[in-house]
């Protein structure tokens, strides 16, 4: 009887890592018909662009109106790089219950931390002192560092090859919507995918 | 003897080409069936060129045409209109991904799914396809006196001095 207790104890660390959403990290109703996975790069100039037009817009119609359950990724690209810090630092911020200032001020401030690699100073503008101190710690923990590590792994799994891709499940069925995108056509897709049972 | 070395090979390569190139269309078309029309109407909208209305005309048209084309291909029908639609097809997308890759857009490419980014290794499939697609388009306008004949076409014709044979005398 140990045997089979012992391999389901072993196989839980990766059914964990499966597709594990980060309750920090989501925003909405997580019973809402439609769930959006946003995986996306800080450094990206298209995520800073959806972060700031088109994400505010989603917020109000889908996710504060219990529609849709929205759950940040991180995938950093390898071509930028303070991206994989930037995101360290926001999972880290995610713990003391920080992560939606700290994006905001990531994607608004980007130009500037992308050239001069002020990163921490930026997430730090958002944080208290004592927050300061427990973010710093916690972005070279190594578990924060494996959370940013599963989003990648699960983004290449989900075959996401841009940034931002917007992974929309609906009823088991995932539909990726990848790079910049008009909000109105966005709009009709959620509408007409909640409206099919 | 030359000619009937040349004549199998290159009634193989066409059949190949026709048959990749229908095949590649036939994937094309059902990649974008199976997904809600709106899926594609939001990547050819990324490309900013399209009033909305014709943006919902080409989602939802697009698709049914690559399918009527890529099914024309596979069989071996009507193979100038066939090719030279293809070509033309293929010359405007590929002529769209180049002008959308060179002002540094980050877009979905729409070719097959919604979320394949333009990149160079697009850029590269397309051209080749294209490449394919205007091979294809030069067989089929070939004159026939230039085609290529094989000895088993040549013993398929009626005995010319046969028929000859009144006017010799």
């Amino acid at each position: 009887m140990k045997l089979p207790v012992y391999l389901l104890l072993a196989t839980l660390p990766a059914l964990a890592g499966a597709g594990e959403i980060d309750k920090a990290k989501a925003f909405g109703n997580p019973a809402a018909p439609l769930t959006i996975e946003l995986f996306s790069d800080f450094q990206c100039p298209a995520c800073r662009q959806l972060h700031l037009q088109e994400l505010p817009m989603i917020m109000r119609d889908y996710v504060n109106t219990g529609k849709a359950y929205l759950v940040y990724k991180e995938f950093p690209l390898p071509m930028h790089p303070h991206s994989r810090e930037a995101a360290a630092l926001a999972c880290a911020s995610a713990r003391v219950g920080k992560y939606e200032q700290v994006a905001d001020v990531l994607f608004q401030t980007q130009p500037s931390w992308a050239e001069s690699g002020k990163v921490y100073e930026t997430v730090a503008s958002v944080l208290t002192p004592a927050e300061q101190k427990k973010v710093q710690t916690l972005a070279k923990d190594p578990a924060i560092l494996s959370e940013v590590e599963q989003d990648i792994q699960e983004g290449q799994r989900e075959r996401v090859n841009q940034t931002p891709t917007m992974l929309i499940i609906r009823n088991g069925r995932k539909y990726p919507i990848g790079g910049s995108l008009n909000y109105d056509l966005l709009r009709r897709f959620f509408d007409d995918l909640i409206s099919k049972q | 003897m030359t000619s009937s070395r040349n004549s199998k090979p290159l009634a193989v390569l066409i059949w190949l080409v026709r048959l990749a190139l229908g095949g590649i269309f036939l994937y094309a078309a059902w990649a974008k069936l199976r997904d809600p029309w709106m899926l594609f109407a939001m990547a050819i909208d990324a490309y900013k060129i399209l009033p909305p209305w014709a943006v919902m005309v080409v989602a939802r048209t697009l698709p049914w045409f690559e399918l009527a084309l890529g099914l024309v291909l596979v069989t071996g029908r009507l193979p100038k209109i066939s090719s030279v639609a293809a070509s033309a097809l293929l010359a405007v997308f590929l002529g769209l991904m180049v002008r959308a890759y060179a002002q540094g857009q980050t877009i979905a490419c729409g070719c097959f799914s919604t979320n394949e980014a333009i990149s160079p290794l697009t850029l590269a499939r397309d051209g080749s396809l294209l490449a394919g697609a205007l091979f294809l388009v030069v067989m089929s306008f070939r004159p026939k006196k230039e085609r290529v004949v094989s000895p088993a076409d040549l013993s398929r014709l009626p005995d010319l001095e046969e028929a000859q044979r009144p006017f010799q005398s």
